[in-house]
């Protein structure tokens, strides 16, 4: 079964004739400290994102997924590689590339309010076109009563909630989602996971989400990188059925579906070898 | 037990300890005679005096008057510290080399004793506002710089990285992300630095001036009226706790997020 996994994958995979990605990672090689005496974390990692494609990362915890998300948002420079926005080097940060944080780094002495605006003020966007999506995000995002709220007041779902609002203001071409339901509860992450999967079908966003859940990354990606421990390297990558009916529902039903069961201990075993080998 | 709040309990402790110490003072003095007036006045005699300074000028002014000298001296002093103290705090910890080359003269002054200045304060200025006003920032400049350090450094670089993927120069990522986290540190920065402040003012006034509620208590121990000191000293620690309540209490609202953080 595992084989006829590997031939979908072979068989789904795009020609090399198309346009470029829209975000590519090629290469990338990370240090923190000096080159051979400092840690390794990432390690010859190419990963490229079509326009509207949802990518999800998997590895063990510590292999270097935040690294390489960091990386690819311009917040650290690889030591090797280059992250190319439609074939061109990506450069500092910017709104093209929004982030949603494992620990939502939400603005603790801003509101709601505040929080989504924050990316549209420091860009200049006008004040009536701010209103105008905040009040879009607060709605998409069923965040409306809680407009004048400060993070502190909110629940863990709720917070990250403002964070994908905050992201998704933006219109931004590349989302970037580091483990975002890590640090929530079962039901929460649940519900979130399903916002994003419907959110995905509706308005095509190009992703790359981190994770470290194998059922997460079944669930939500049209395509899962598989990494392997520190120094994190790609161990594989598996294309998974995109217009495919268990997608379109609860993740508790499509749990259920033997496809999804299949998917889900390839990936499952690929992820255990890196954590059990020494 | 269950009845008051902790801070109704703390209210309660603190209103007991003060009628303890109060009953003690009627003792020895009005009712037992255990002190002598010229060693220990009683508490009739303070209130007199309180009432007499009040509406009797004491050296040219009464009682508001040497108050308002000393809070504007005093003011002056924690103003200039906290305008320096806090860029300066602020940059040492957002910029590395501004740090590394202005610490060790920090350091330094840090460790010379406010009054040490008073000297200096004194050939520089003269007996004016300025003098006192400078031992003033010289007490509550340290407080503050290291406190603002401390609150710009402990800022977590996850809220940098965030204020920079959505857009924000470094100045505005200081000015509306760095700043408003570093703010409760920086804030008790300014509590110490403005207790530190008031008591340095009062021995600068003990050594120079004309004026103010330290001048006052040097011109009770110089008139030998014990009676004075008391009033003085009474008055500065009431000042002083007024103060610090009011600076405490305003941080509610200056730090609106704050109050619902709990
Ligand atoms: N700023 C940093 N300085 C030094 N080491 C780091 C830094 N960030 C991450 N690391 C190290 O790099 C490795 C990979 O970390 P990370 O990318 O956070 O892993 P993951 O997100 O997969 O759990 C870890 O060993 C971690 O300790
Ligand atoms: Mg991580």
């Amino acid at each position: 079964m595992e084989q006829s996994v590997g031939k979908m994958a072979s068989g789904s995979t795009n020609p090399a004739t198309e346009a470029p990605a829209k975000l590519e990672l090629r290469n990338i090689s990370k240090w923190f400290g000096p080159v051979g005496d400092g840690v390794h974390a990432v390690d010859d990692c190419s990963i490229e994102v079509k326009k509207g494609e949802f990518i999800v990362v998997v590895g063990p915890s510590g292999c270097g997924k935040s690294t390489l998300m960091t990386v690819g948002a311009g917040l650290e420079n690889p030591t090797q590689g280059e992250v190319l926005v439609d074939g061109k080097p990506a450069g500092s940060p910017g709104p093209t590339r929004s982030v949603v944080f494992q620990k939502f780094a939400l603005f603790p002495s801003e509101t709601v309010e505040q929080n989504i605006k924050f990316g549209l003020q420091m860009t200049g966007v006008s004040a009536a076109e701010q209103e105008a999506r905040l009040v879009e995000q607060l709605k998409i995002m069923g965040l409306e009563l809680f407009r004048k709220s400060y993070p502190s007041e909110l629940s863990g779902g709720m917070q990250q909630r403002v964070a994908i609002a905050r992201a998704l203001v933006m219109q931004p071409e590349i989302l970037l989602m580091d483990e975002p339901f890590g640090a929530l509860d079962a039901q929460t992450r649940t519900i979130l996971q399903e916002e994003v999967q419907r959110l995905h079908r509706e308005k095509h966003y190009t992703v790359l989400f981190i994770t470290h859940s194998v059922e997460e990354a079944v669930y939500l990606g049209d395509r899962v990188v598989v990494m392997t421990k520190r120094p994190g390297r790609i161990k594989r990558v598996i294309d998974l059925p995109r217009d495919v009916i268990w997608k379109t529902g609860d993740i508790e039903l499509a749990a259920e579906h033997p496809e999804f069961i299949e998917f889900r201990r390839e990936i499952w075993g690929l992820v255990r070898e890196e954590i059990v080998s020494i | 037990m269950g009845v008051l709040t902790d801070r109704g309990k703390a209210t309660a402790y603190g209103i007991f300890s003060l009628s303890v110490l109060l009953t003690l003072w009627i003792c020895a003095t009005s009712l037992f005679q255990w002190i002598e007036p010229r060693v220990l006045p009683s508490p009739a005699q303070v209130i007199r005096q309180f009432a007499w300074i009040i509406t009797e000028p004491f050296s040219g002014l009464r009682l508001p008057g040497h108050i308002l000298f000393s809070l504007e001296r005093w003011g002056w002093g924690v103003l200039t510290a906290g305008l320096v103290g806090i860029p300066v705090g602020v940059f040492f910890a957002w910029n590395p080399w501004f740090k590394t080359f202005l610490n060790p003269v920090f350091e330094l002054i840090h460790f010379i004793p406010p009054f040490a200045y008073i000297p200096l304060a004194v050939l520089w200025f003269g007996a004016s506002t300025a003098t006192q006003a400078m031992v003033v920032f010289v007490a509550a400049f340290p407080a503050i710089v290291i406190n603002s350090q401390l609150g710009v450094a402990q800022v977590e670089k996850i809220y940098v990285d965030a204020a920079r993927v959505f857009g924000a120069s470094p100045f505005r990522t200081l000015c509306r992300v760095v700043l408003p986290a570093a703010a409760p540190s920086i804030y008790t920065g300014l509590r110490i630095a403005i207790s530190n402040g008031w008591m340095a003012l009062v021995g600068a006034e003990l050594v120079v001036g004309k004026v103010g509620l330290g001048f006052m208590i040097a011109q009770g121990q110089e008139n030998a009226s014990v009676a004075t000191i008391f009033v003085g000293v009474i008055t500065i620690g009431c000042l002083g706790v007024l103060i610090d309540t009011l600076v405490q209490r305003s941080e509610r609202y200056v730090l609106p997020w704050r109050r619902v953080a709990g």
